[in-house]
């Protein structure tokens, strides 16, 4: 339990640095590097740098309030239940 | 309150750069790059979250003797109640 623990942290740690140098890398970095060097390979396009950061927020809070709401229902039955 | 105006003050401040930044007169960076800075700075916050978890979950302090021990104690303050009398059941 503790060695899985400590490896996900390891890995959100890690994940977390890799896009943080990956984000940085594609929007500070790319607009100053020619347009035919073969480094724009490994990248989308400029506005995939706005769009895919929007899409998982949006998709982060919809599941943040699917959740909630889910937790407020089950309250709901349990005290109902009780009374 | 002196914590809200500071953060007004830090908010206006950062919103001043950011605005200097998009005046086109005096390019300092390219102009793709000032209108990505909103959304990159909300992406580094999200990955410091995320690095600020994952490294708190990393060095998490366990102990596990005093885990065994304390539940050693509570089972004998339970018999000790229970041989006094005394309901502890859980409803």
């Amino acid at each position: 339990m503790e060695i899985g623990d400590r490896s996900v942290g390891f890995l959100m740690l890690l994940s977390s640095v890799s896009i943080f140098a990956y984000y940085t890398f594609w929007v500070i970095i790319l607009p100053f590097v020619d347009e035919d060097h073969f480094v724009h390979k490994y990248f989308l396009p400029q506005q995939y740098a706005i769009l895919v950061p929007t899409f998982a927020g949006v998709l982060l809070l919809c599941s943040l309030t699917i959740f909630v709401g889910i937790v407020m229902l089950k309250g709901r039955n349990r005290k109902s239940h009780a009374n | 309150m002196k914590q809200v105006w500071r953060l007004c003050t830090l908010g206006i401040v950062v919103l001043a750069v950011w605005i200097s930044l998009l005046i086109k007169e005096f390019p300092i960076l390219p102009r793709e790059i000032v209108l990505a800075l909103p959304i990159y700075s909300v992406v580094a916050l999200a990955c410091y979250g995320l690095a600020a978890v994952g490294y708190g979950l990393m060095v998490f302090p366990t102990c596990p003797q005093e885990a065994i021990m304390l539940q050693e104690e509570i089972a004998e303050a339970k018999e000790f109640l229970q041989k006094n009398g005394i309901d502890i059941s859980n409803n």
